[in-house]
């Protein structure tokens, strides 16, 4: 008699689980962050989203001294030199020895493979409180598509376990995929970053027709949409975008809301802490005539609502 | 100056209010100048007697005061009276609880008086009771004395004014002549009655909770829009009227603990005794009111249920919103049952109110009394770890359950395992319990005037302290429960699980507060999920310590003809203040740290937001809890901000129902804005926060105070 041998369960890389998050779509919901992009946005906030796999944050401002990490790095990649940590990134296998070697968290691993059933249980435990708002799952990374198999098991199961579920994407991967996404995902919080194509590029380090056709077809296709725009000082908060992001609301049959996300510098100081450089042109909270300007711009050009995120 | 988008109150009304908010009146109020005449004195009279001559003094001369365009007049203008004293007399004044107003505004203080007499005329009362029943007529008689000076000062008014001031007064005048004398008619009539019942008791130092106020003044209300009466505009005015008289004692110049808040709690909504919700127009304008003018003087707590309308989640979570904590929610779900199964009648649970804080009781018919002591001192003691300090009341009888009693040295090595030393805590509990549920409460101390307004003491022929009411309730009530539960939640995996350390070598550690052991304490902090993180492990454990201090306690519904109802608190408890002796815990807390309010969680060990925190609080069985407890929740603005933040309080309210707990309060505060103004106090000196049930302006406090609030707050975001 042979016995069946079970599939290998679907694994993926998540780097945080934040309950309580309400600016992810509707009422109270957990949000799933998925490791892995294709993008290189230059302002992006989420750096340790980036790379699929682990990665090993350094925060020295937490770092006592108590040297446990130079011991427990097989590589020595961590060393204390004039009184100065540094952590020698070339050499890193990425074992994480060292932040299991620490007792205030200055080091931190960041990603961890996780079954699907791992994560829908932790979602599950606020069950109770999506029922009572109204609230979800939110898949939102990185970018959930890169670790597509991942993602639709992960919306399958959060589907038959009765949550209501919302993908956030930045829109670049295959259409074939978003058609799987379709029957799962209860709203796309679909990204909008800049609309002329050769910024578009520079900035993101993608061209915009793949991410446009694929938002156009899950319209066509009766998707419930919302428009996530993020706004950064020095890139896209001109006029000539937001007249383009109220025209793209215009021309599209299922946008239910349009997101303004006016950019926040914090994206910089997790860069120092991954090794990894920022490329932002200028670093800065825009102030808040700015925002209103801008929320009052789109809203002014559209019948679709505008809300600030 | 009223702010545009929710300007529904007459400028005037606002300028009384910043006069009122400004303390000018409370630092105006004298200390009392006369006393009872030696030549009465010299005939020895009984205390209660004594008492009654006291009030019979202050209804006849304490200072009257009537300010321009006020509609309600009465005032509590004795400095005594603020600082929780009978004036003129050497006695004490009482507070922690909620008088019969309700039962006063139907009969009258005529109904009253016309109860005392019935109950002298049938006879039977022993000499106590005469003595008694004696005083509380005096009472009586001085309470009209001191409304009849009103009216007198207020019939001059009208003849000494002209135009619109006349008008003004003569209406003043017209909703006051009957009232409380005789149950009033009107809403007008009403607001001025309750207020009257309430402030007189103030004036002589009682410091009582309002209770249900929209059951008590709504029927008036609806019947005089139906009847044309009065409008909605200015049914409003006259309750923002109330609430600013309600300030009549700030100062801003506090001492203590600087709560100016005086214990005056009010209800909003719920059921009547027939099960009917109470939800009416009263319920909506006092939210009005504090939404414009944000007085958080009266701490208001809404009793809400699964079938509570929406709209009413979306106001008070809009209130919640504007900071201050003023308003907090009751579940009806978890209480009403659990009041039924402790032994009250069903009417009376569905006429649930609090002392004035939180702790849950049934309005005008209890004496109520709480017991509080320390779980961790308990703890200490199985450890055999003590502080070089004494405890601060040791001199105090009622006050041992602070003491922390030596045990042998060298007697660590006998826990074999965990559940040899969690039994040896156990015993202590048991110990502490049974210790409390063995007090006699009883008090000779002369309360006349309270007892008025207590049902049970003019039948019994005995007073509020002396087992008149139809309740005397007195509830122990456990602190430090969290972490008790965090601490044996260390000493397991530490000490028998990972067998990393010994017992012996903890209770050093503690000892000396965690010298040398910086590394050990930090990453205790770090590696483990604590009460308040929705992990099942620590929840485990909470219940198990939950379980067994509620079953203790449950044990024993009534000794000594007292009821003994479980709760949980510590009101300012968690800070070291009150207990010195206190040493580091092992959850990694160092000796004096911030502790677990109530039964919150212990400040920054909760790292996975609200909605983890209300699970892990919820885990447990409240229906053993009749008494209650609080759930402190501190949010950040900027993470309820926008439509879907109101979404999302609606929605954490509803699930606290929904998982039964007892009473949980947001508090939407930066803890920015709470340093800058710990550093800058006169910048703001309306800025309100909750503490422990009730809310308090922020720069009243005393700083370990502010600290404690700041802690709460930082950690929760």
């Amino acid at each position: 008699m042979t016995r069946g041998v079970e599939p290998p369960p679907v694994t993926g890389w998540v780097y945080d689980i934040q309950r309580f998050s309400i600016h992810d779509g509707p009422g109270i919901r957990t949000t799933v962050f998925l490791k892995g992009c294709p993008l290189r946005c230059a302002w992006c906030h989420n750096p340790e989203s980036q790379d699929c796999g682990v990665e090993i944050a350094m925060n020295p401002g937490l770092c006592i001294g108590c040297g446990r990490c130079l011991a427990a790095c097989p590589r020595q990649c961590q060393a204390m030199e004039a009184g100065r940590r540094l952590f020698r990134r070339e050499g890193c296998l990425r074992c994480g020895a060292c932040a299991a070697s620490c007792p205030v968290r200055a080091l931190e691993v960041i990603g961890k493979d996780r079954t699907v059933e791992s994560v829908l249980q932790e979602v599950l435990q606020d069950k109770p409180f999506y029922e009572t708002s109204g609230g979800g799952m939110t898949l939102s990374g990185g970018e959930p598509m890169a670790q597509f198999a991942f993602t639709l098991a992960l919306a399958r199961a959060a589907k038959e376990a009765g949550l209501h579920v919302c993908l956030e994407t930045c829109g670049f991967a295959a259409w074939e995929q978003y058609e799987q996404m379709l029957e799962v995902t209860d709203v796309f919080l679909y990204d909008y970053k800049e609309s002329d194509p050769v910024r578009h590029r520079e900035f993101t380090g993608v061209p915009p027709d793949a991410i446009l056709d694929n938002l156009r077809r899950l319209d066509e296709r009766g998707a419930a949409l919302v428009l996530r725009c993020p706004l950064v000082p020095g890139y896209n908060a001109r006029d000539g975008h937001l007249r383009a992001i109220a025209d793209l609301a215009n021309g599209l049959r299922h946008v239910q809301e349009v997101n303004l996300m006016p950019y926040h510098p914090l994206g910089e100081a997790k860069c120092d802490r991954l090794g990894k450089e920022s490329r932002l042109r200028e670093s800065r909270f825009p102030d808040e005539s700015e925002v209103s300007r801008w929320l009052e711009t789109v809203a002014a050009q559209t019948r679709v609502p505008v809300k600030r995120i | 100056m009223p702010d545009k988008k929710t300007a529904r109150l007459s400028l005037a009304t606002h300028e009384l209010a910043d006069h009122y908010l400004s303390g000018r009146i409370g630092r105006a109020i004298q200390p009392v100048a006369f006393t009872p005449a030696p030549e009465f004195l010299a005939q020895a009279p009984t205390p209660n007697r004594h008492y009654a001559e006291a009030v019979r003094l202050i209804a006849a001369q304490a200072p009257l005061r009537i300010l321009p365009g006020e509609r309600l007049v009465g005032a509590a203008t004795l400095k005594e009276a603020m600082q929780h004293r009978m004036p003129a007399t050497p006695f004490g004044s009482l507070s922690h609880s909620t008088l019969g107003f309700e039962k006063a505004m139907q009969v009258g203080y005529r109904g009253i008086r016309a109860e005392i007499e019935a109950r002298m005329r049938r006879g039977g009362l022993d000499e106590e009771g005469e003595d008694l029943l004696r005083a509380m007529r005096v009472c009586l008689e001085a309470a009209a004395v001191w409304q009849a000076r009103y009216v007198a000062a207020v019939e001059q008014l009208v003849s000494d004014s002209a135009g619109e001031d006349k008008r003004h007064y003569a209406g003043v005048l017209a909703a006051l002549r009957r009232v409380p004398e005789n149950p009033p008619e009107t809403f007008r009539e009403a607001v001025q009655a309750l207020w009257l019942l309430w402030d007189f008791q103030r004036l002589c130092g009682n410091w009582s909770g309002l209770g249900r106020i929209d059951k008590m003044l709504g029927p008036f209300l609806r019947r005089d829009l139906e009847a044309g009466l009065i409008s909605i505009d200015e049914a409003r005015e006259l309750l923002a009227h109330f609430w600013i008289k309600g300030c009549e004692w700030i100062t801003a110049q506090d001492r203590g603990s600087g709560d100016a808040q005086f214990y005056q709690n009010i209800i909003l909504a719920g059921v009547d005794e027939a099960g009917v919700p109470v939800l009416n127009e009263v319920t909506g304008l006092v939210l009005d009111v504090v939404e414009e003018l944000h007085i958080s003087d009266f701490p208001i707590a809404v009793r809400i249920a699964a079938d509570t309308p929406e709209w009413l989640l979306h106001r008070i979570a809009t209130l919640q919103r504007l900071g201050g904590g003023i308003v907090a929610v009751y579940n009806d779900d978890r209480i009403i049952p659990s009041l039924v199964r402790f032994g009250y009648p069903l009417e009376e649970a569905r006429n649930y109110a609090n002392d004035g804080c939180w702790e849950i009781l049934i309005p005008g018919k209890t004496r109520f009394g709480y017991q509080p002591f320390d779980a961790l001192l308990l703890l200490q003691e199985t450890l055999g770890v003590s502080a070089a300090e004494a405890s601060p009341r040791q001199n105090k009888a009622e006050c041992t359950e602070w003491i922390a009693r030596p045990r042998g040295a060298g007697t660590l090595e006998c826990f074999a395992d965990f559940e040899a030393l969690y039994a040896d805590f156990k015993s202590r509990l048991a110990r502490e319990v049974n210790r409390l549920l063995d007090e006699r409460p009883f008090d000779k101390a002369p309360c006349p005037l309270f007892s008025l307004l207590v049902d049970g003491c003019v039948e019994r022929g005995r007073s509020y302290l002396d087992g008149g009411p139809c309740y005397t309730v007195r509830s122990p009530h456990a602190g430090g429960l969290p972490d008790v539960a965090n601490s044996l939640l260390v000493i397991r995996r530490l000490v028998y699980e990972e067998k990393s350390l010994t017992l012996s070598r903890l209770a050093e550690v503690l000892s000396s507060d965690w010298e040398g052991q910086e590394l050990l304490r930090r990453r205790i902090q770090a590696d483990f999920d604590f009460y308040g993180n929705d992990n099942a492990e620590a929840d485990a454990l909470l219940q198990r310590v939950f379980n067994d201090f509620t079953d203790l306690v449950g044990a024993t519904r009534e000794r000594h003809g007292v009821l003994r109802p479980a709760g949980i608190s510590t009101f300012g408890r968690e800070g070291s203040g009150f207990l010195p002796h206190r040493t580091a815990t092992a959850s990694g807390r160092k000796k004096g740290a911030i502790l677990a309010p109530n039964f919150s969680p212990s400040p920054g060990t909760d790292q996975r937001g609200p909605t983890a925190v209300i699970k892990s609080h919820c885990s447990v069985d409240f229906s053993k809890l009749p008494c209650g407890t609080a759930l402190d929740l501190k949010i950040l603005p900027a993470s309820v901000r926008g439509e879907t933040g109101l979404q999302a309080l609606a929605g954490l309210m509803r699930a606290f129902v929904r998982l039964g707990g007892i009473f949980m309060q947001i508090d939407v505060v930066d803890g920015a804005l709470l340093r800058a103004a710990q550093e800058h106090p006169e910048l703001y000196p309306n800025l309100s926060v909750r503490v422990s049930g009730w809310s308090a302006r922020f720069a009243t406090l005393a700083r370990d105070w502010q600290d404690m609030v700041i802690a709460r707050t930082e950690q929760t975001l």
